[in-house]
């Protein structure tokens, strides 16, 4: 505790010193000195309250959120200025265009989906941070994002809730958090609300609005809501291919943020761009969602739905550039990320044909992400084989 | 002859920062205070000649042994033993001969036989004069002489490398140190050394952003069929032994010897401008240029200045004293932290670094747009923004986190090793032969994977701690490198580095 106290004396210079940080952040310091003396109070409170003290995890992270560190380096003497929270907060600006977009097909009830992910994912991370006495890590900020935005847009708020909740506690907490996860947090919730509430999970599809504000000025498409259902069912079972277009621009029935997909594919494109994410693992996964069926329609006469289509429907670019290439569960290797892209093309394109799921992309990566470890294992093999 | 550029795996190129020593070399005052160690460069720690009172003059041979590997020692300036005594310097235990001045005259006497048509000089003497200058004890294993001042006799040199390259964040200035009659005089001192190491091939390795220079010399060095010019890209750590051998021989590297054994001499661009200067001039390597690099620093020139002066002398008046600096000499991701403002510069220090510590915390800092940030990634305006000037600090610029295998440690690396799986391995104390198979030993310690690291986790000094790990169980890292490499004067390397 006395550490802590010492740290925010340290960020008030004496006076008549202003540096050049202090110079350029002059229109904030109303703003800062408000939310330090909130930490201040709370963190007095907390000193005087045993019960109160359990969750100094949270005050902890929201002081390091807001003032940073003030620790120094040692060897080397310089470090990159990226850190985890601007790593994520990247992620989280690439999924911005597609929120923003699903806001206007789906209505305004999305953010109270999203208020509701991120509400319950927060408290699972805080509730483990707590009981571990451990800091709070800023990997749900991604995952309370990501949650929302692969659920039908007429879910039920308890079930988002439920969902976020099992994600992030058997999907990541139970493997001991960030960095041990095995599963993707996000794609565990999914998979066990698909299986749990099939009938909320697959059956209610709407379409997006498409007049005027849409969204922006409406709650929910519920009066003239048409039930139908999303491209890859109505192939399935229809045979009818939705237009290109329709699907490239949100036009079609499906999750809350896989349809807007040229927003996603820039979103993924800025990713790779900024190099915060590996382009190996997407294009692998990609292209053989394109080849794969071509290859299959030719050699044995299997009606696979051609390449464009698939990669255009269903959540395959959200799974493709945002969930895939989680680093914590995807391969380290570069030759390992080859493969696991390829066998996630090639399962998620089995999965729709074959199997009576059209959640290809949702079961390939769940399946991918149990075998990341083995894949690795095997590229170090073979990479360091004993001379 | 000029070959194609060259370039390796990984690494990376620091741009743009802040701070760059401006092409101008401003002479220091002779101090009045002079500390010499005993033990600068390549060589093993040797005894003084002098004692308290003795009068020396500059260049003055103070320490000489020629049974060891070393080369001998001089004194700086013409004045008076003052003391010899034992200081801590660089975490060992150094003899220093301290030597107050009486005559501050710019004038050094010449060591005798030198002469400006150095063709018509033996071998012999010419390894004299390279030896008792001193510039023999530069660089990672010295420059060979028969007088034991590397660890191989000349004749067994191989190849000889040459560097500029200039891969860290702050370099000495190449087009100072090539400036007109230098490069001339650069290029007589490449023809000495071939002359003393006959069996040798020549590589010079330039940096290839430096179109001028590499065109000049291209031009002057058409006619030498034993010399090669490789333009090299700017990434750091090109400018390590380790690197430079498998980028310009595609030979593999002893991790954890020297270039020397296995008969490759490496040197910069100052050792062979001194080796023109020892023989052609007959000047002691006593004097020295020094870039005076960083943000902290009021103006970034480079400076000449006498072996022994104290950091006190060079630092003084030109460091920022608004804000708490750190100093640091001649590599940010390597360098040895220069607490101690009395200890003396000695003929290795290429570059004194000084960058703010940057102790106070920012309102908001990881949501900032980054004008002046240096990433490894691109996530920063810096980047878009080519020529606005980075400003390194000492923060950490982030808290720590566990590892989420983003792979950047791994990208970086130039020696293809995996840094995160070694620190894992390393953290859960699983350290067996696995790590040694994935090549814990090759680790060359250039801090990269630390530096790109966004959970902040101190990789290299993890790495360093498995490999003393290991060692301690018995797990030598001899048996990677001994099988595969014929290597020569095993023996006397130890001596040097193990004391």
């Amino acid at each position: 505790m006395a550490e802590f106290s010492a740290r925010i004396i340290f960020f008030e210079r004496p006076k008549g010193v202003p540096s050049e940080a202090e110079g350029r952040s002059r229109e904030k310091t109303f703003i800062m000195r408000i939310i330090k003396n909130v930490i201040n109070n709370m963190n007095g409170l907390m000193q005087k309250n045993k019960y109160l003290k359990t969750f100094k995890p949270v005050l902890n992270a929201m002081d390091e959120f807001f003032f940073g560190t003030d620790k120094v380096t040692t060897l080397p003497h310089i470090v990159d200025n990226m850190d985890i929270k601007r790593l994520m907060s990247f992620v989280i600006i690439a999924l911005l265009p597609v929120t923003i977009a699903s806001i206007y097909f789906w209505g305004l009830r999305v953010l109270l989906v999203i208020m509701v992910s991120y509400a319950f994912g927060g408290l699972a991370e805080v509730c483990f941070a707590i009981f571990r006495k451990k800091e709070i890590h800023e990997g749900f900020l991604v995952t309370g994002l990501i949650f929302p935005l692969i659920l039908p847009p007429s879910v039920p708020l308890w079930v988002v809730a439920v969902g976020i909740t099992f994600g992030v506690i058997f999907g990541k907490e139970v493997f001991g958090g960030t960095g041990r996860n095995i599963f993707n947090p996000a794609i565990a919730g999914r998979v066990f609300l698909t299986i749990a509430f099939p009938n909320i999970m697959t059956m209610h599809w709407q379409m997006p609005f498409n007049k005027g504000l849409g969204g922006f000025i409406h709650f929910q498409n519920t009066v003239d809501a048409i039930t139908t259902a999303t491209p890859l069912v109505m192939l399935k079972n229809q045979g009818v291919i939705t237009p290109y277009l329709n699907l490239m621009f949100g036009q079609s029935a499906g999750c809350i943020g896989e349809t807007f997909r040229i927003g996603i594919i820039l979103g993924g494109l800025f990713l790779i761009v900024m190099r915060i994410v590996d382009w190996r693992l997407p294009l692998a996964y990609l292209a053989t969602v394109v080849i794969f069926p071509y290859l299959g329609n030719h050699l044995i006469h299997m009606q696979f739905a051609l390449g464009p289509f698939q990669i255009l429907s269903g959540g395959l670019l959200l799974g493709a550039f945002f969930m895939a290439t989680d680093p914590v569960t995807s391969p380290f290797t570069k030759p390992g990320r080859w493969i696991a892209g390829f066998l996630l093309g090639f399962l998620t394109v089995l999965i729709r044909r074959l199997s009576g799921y059209v959640e290809g992309v949702m079961f390939s990566i769940l399946l991918i992400n149990a075998f990341t470890p083995l894949i690795d294992t095997m590229v170090l093999k073979v990479r360091y084989k004993k001379k | 002859m000029l070959k194609p550029g060259r370039t390796f795996r990984g690494g990376y190129e620091f741009k743009n920062f802040n701070g760059q020593a401006r092409p101008v070399v401003v002479e220091n005052q002779i101090p009045d205070l002079v500390t010499i160690p005993l033990k600068q460069g390549f060589g093993t720690e040797l005894k003084s000649m002098v004692k308290k009172g003795d009068a020396v003059f500059a260049g003055q041979t103070i320490a000489r042994d020629d049974k060891v590997v070393s080369s001998p020692i001089h004194s700086s300036v013409n004045g008076v033993v003052e003391e010899v005594k034992r200081i801590n310097y660089f975490k060992r235990q150094t003899a220093m001969v301290i030597i107050r001045t009486t005559n501050a005259s710019k004038e050094i006497p010449r060591i005798e036989g030198y002469s400006l048509d150095w063709a018509r000089l033996s071998n012999e003497k010419i390894e004299e004069l390279i030896y008792l200058s001193g510039v023999s004890s530069l660089d990672r294993e010295g420059i060979p002489t028969r007088f034991k001042s590397s660890i191989i006799p000349p004749e067994e040199v191989k190849h000889l490398i040459v560097h500029g390259v200039g891969s860290e964040p702050y370099n000495i200035s190449l087009d100072l140190l090539l400036k007109d009659k230098n490069l001339l005089n650069f290029l007589e001192g490449v023809k000495i050394l071939k002359r003393i190491m006959p069996h040798s091939k020549v590589h010079l390795g330039l940096n290839a952003k430096k179109k001028n220079i590499i065109e000049q010399v291209t031009k002057l060095t058409s006619q030498l069929e034993w010399l090669d010019l490789y333009p090299l890209e700017p990434k750091y750590p090109q400018g390590y032994d380790e690197m430079l051998v498998p980028t310009i021989l595609n030979q593999n590297f002893p991790y954890g010897y020297s270039a020397a054994n296995i008969g490759v001499v490496i040197l910069n661009i100052q050792a062979v401008l001194g080796v023109y200067e020892a023989v052609c001039e007959g000047k002691p390597f006593i004097e020295r240029v020094i870039a005076i690099c960083g943000p902290s620093i009021k103006d970034n020139i480079h400076i000449k200045v006498r072996v022994g002066t104290s950091l006190k002398d060079i630092l003084a008046k030109r460091i920022k004293t608004e804000s708490p600096a750190r100093v640091v000499l001649n590599s940010l991701l390597t360098g040895f932290q220069l607490n101690d403002i009395n200890l003396p510069i000695d003929r290795t220090f290429s570059h004194i670094i000084a960058i703010p510590e940057k102790r106070e915390r920012e309102f908001l800092s990881f949501m900032r747009p980054g004008k002046t940030r240096d990433s490894y990634t691109r996530a920063f305006l810096a980047e878009m923004l080519p020529w606005v000037k980075r400003v390194p600090d000492t923060n950490k610029h982030g808290e720590e986190r566990p590892c989420v295998s983003c792979g950047f440690c791994e990208r970086a690396c130039p020696v293809k090793i995996i840094p995160h799986l070694l620190a894992k391995h390393v953290q859960r104390n699983l350290i067996d032969e696995t790590i040694m198979n994935y090549g814990i030993f090759n680790c060359i310690e250039c801090g990269l994977c630390s530096y790109v690291c966004p959970s902040k986790i101190s990789l290299m000094k993890i790495i360093k701690e498995g490999q003393d790990k290991l060692i301690m169980q018995g797990c030598d890292s001899t048996q990677c490198i001994l099988p595969y490499f014929n290597l020569k004067g095993i023996e006397e390397y130890r001596g040097v580095t193990r004391l």
